[in-house]
């Protein structure tokens, strides 16, 4: 209870990072929701990847001198990094999927091989960007500046409204885009902001915890929520309702052990999803068999 | 039937990627018909109701609907049930309110107006029971049940079935065809289903679309869907 206590005391310095944590928590669930459903899950793994890509290529371009040196403008290199690389392959990759040519996997796994390929030949010879990335790659939750925090909860909010005020326009091209074309929907359109949306929370946070973290967010809440929900406002809430649980108890636990937070939340969230497949799995053998 | 023309093919081709699947088409469906489309695998029918839908455009010509002075009617879907995923944990009564999507606009909410018309279609199509049970844990007939409704939710002007009766039970798929026969009947609906069952087409339907080796064969259900000509489209020796 006192390590809980001093998490959100205002002299703990790492409270902003645990708030930036919880954010995480809810935003990268909620729209992993849509990645899961569309059987996306490969391009979960792969797009933090390829952000990280962006933010070790931004640092690369710092040091050949070809963008200007910025008075603490590191965290600003790295998020436009982040966001053009994960913007410019989530509406690539979607466009492809889409016209349902090739193998799909393929395309995605390359992608994220050549990422992580690019990232460390990219940081390798680079001292300015190394120290800072590697951290992230790590998933070391490092100090969050109130400046930093407000953005993150700014693109976060954003991203929760776009998808509460356009749920049943993404929910049906998600579904059913034929369906949306004889209702007059443009699913190109609808379908390129939900990748936006997807694109930019994914940025952020990889931002702020590395791509491990980020996927293991984006991927294990929706399926432990796709165990018990019954229609789509108990998935995102279930999916929701996890992560923000699993990343205070996993900040609570790295921080009473001494241990990394990133690594700890997703393995505390893989624990969690064990721990609801067999509890399902026992319900419904204790249930009578339907006649 | 009321004798206008709905839907006018003039000199139409379709097909996907460049590739025609039919062409030249010149056809007229009859405004307040029920309209059947048969046709071997691969034929082109679900190529053709595509294009009818606007989900693929077509290759050539024009399609005309001359009664709606040229606008598209109010289009009602019941596509193939497998090509929904069954990953969606979404409720019967949420895949219904899909249908009143098209008159919601974008970030507005679907009001109790619409909410209460969606149950009425669910009660229409006889499924009103399983509003609140998962649609993905639906058997073939009631999935049917469901996505009718949801077409009848759009309140359309045209309904189009891509094999409302594929892959279910006897009972259940003679339940789906007496449910759109009641709907055809009551609301005057133009309906084109495609159906591979000669006898259901001859029982139900009154006007016929026949895909046969790249032509298209369009007559009333009595021309097309007698012994004979059957046998003769077929190239069948009758005895």
């Amino acid at each position: 209870m006192e390590t809980l206590h001093e998490m959100f005391s205002p002299d703990f310095l790492l409270r902003n990072s645990v708030y930036v944590s919880l954010l995480i928590g809810a935003a990268c669930p909620l729209v992993g929701v849509y990645l899961v459903l569309r059987r996306l899950v490969f391009m979960g793994v792969a797009l933090p990847q390829i952000s990280s890509c962006g933010i070790a290529f931004a640092f690369a371009l710092h040091t050949w001198g070809a963008v200007p040196h910025l008075e603490n403008g590191e965290n600003t290199l790295a998020f436009a990094g982040s966001t053009v690389f994960t913007l410019t392959a989530i509406l690539v990759l979607s466009f492809l999927e889409r016209r349902g040519r090739g193998l799909v996997e393929g395309r995605i796994g390359t992608a994220y091989v050549l990422a992580g390929a690019w990232s460390v030949l990219l940081l390798v010879k680079n001292p300015f960007g190394e120290h800072g990335l590697l951290d992230r790659l790590k998933g070391e939750i490092i100090a969050v500046s109130n400046s930093d925090l407000a953005w993150t909860a700014g693109a976060f909010a954003l991203v929760l409204i776009c998808l509460l005020l356009f749920q049943k326009e993404f929910m049906l091209v998600s579904f059913d885009p034929e369906m949306a074309v004889t209702l007059k929907k443009n699913v190109v359109v609808w379908d390129a902001l939900l990748f936006l949306l997807i694109g930019l929370t994914i940025s952020m946070s990889v931002l702020s915890v590395g791509p491990l973290v980020t996927f293991g967010f984006l991927l294990i809440p929706p399926l432990i929520a796709r165990l018990f929900a019954a229609n789509m406002r108990q998935f995102a809430l279930l999916a929701v309702g996890s992560g923000v649980a699993s990343s205070l108890a996993g900040f609570y636990i790295a921080l009473r052990w001494d241990l990394p937070v990133g690594a700890v939340d997703v393995a505390l969230l893989g624990v969690v999803f064990a721990v609801m497949c067999a509890g399902k799995k026992i319900f419904s053998m204790s249930r009578p068999a339907p006649v | 039937m009321t004798g206008d023309i709905l839907l006018k093919f003039d000199n139409v081709a379709v097909g996907y990627d460049r590739h025609v699947v039919l062409s030249d088409l010149q056809l007229a469906l009859p405004q307040g018909g029920f309209i059947g489309l048969l046709g071997a695998n691969g034929s082109g029918k679900s190529t053709l109701i595509k294009t009818i839908l606007g989900i693929l455009p077509p290759l050539g010509g024009r399609l005309e609907f001359p009664s709606h002075q040229g606008r598209a009617p109010v289009l009602g879907y019941v596509p193939q049930r497998e090509s929904l995923d069954s990953i969606f944990p979404l409720s019967s009564f949420e895949v219904v309110l899909m249908g009143v999507c098209g008159r919601v606009g974008p970030g507005l909410r679907i009001g109790a107006e619409e909410k209460n018309f969606a149950r009425q279609c669910l009660h229409a199509a006889g499924a009103e029971n399983l509003s609140r049970q998962p649609f993905a844990q639906l058997s073939g007939g009631q999935k049917q049940r469901v996505l009718i409704a949801r077409a009848l939710a759009a309140r359309p002007e045209f309904l189009l079935l891509d094999e409302p009766t594929a892959g279910i039970d006897a009972v259940a798929s003679l339940a789906v065809m007496e449910l759109l026969s009641r709907i055809h009947r009551e609301q005057g609906l133009t309906i084109l289903l495609v159906n591979h069952d000669l006898r259901v087409m001859q029982k139900y339907v009154n006007h016929v679309l026949w895909l046969h080796e790249g032509r298209v064969l369009e007559g009333t259900a009595h021309e097309l869907l007698n012994r004979d000509k059957i046998a003769e489209i077929l190239g069948w020796q009758l005895h």
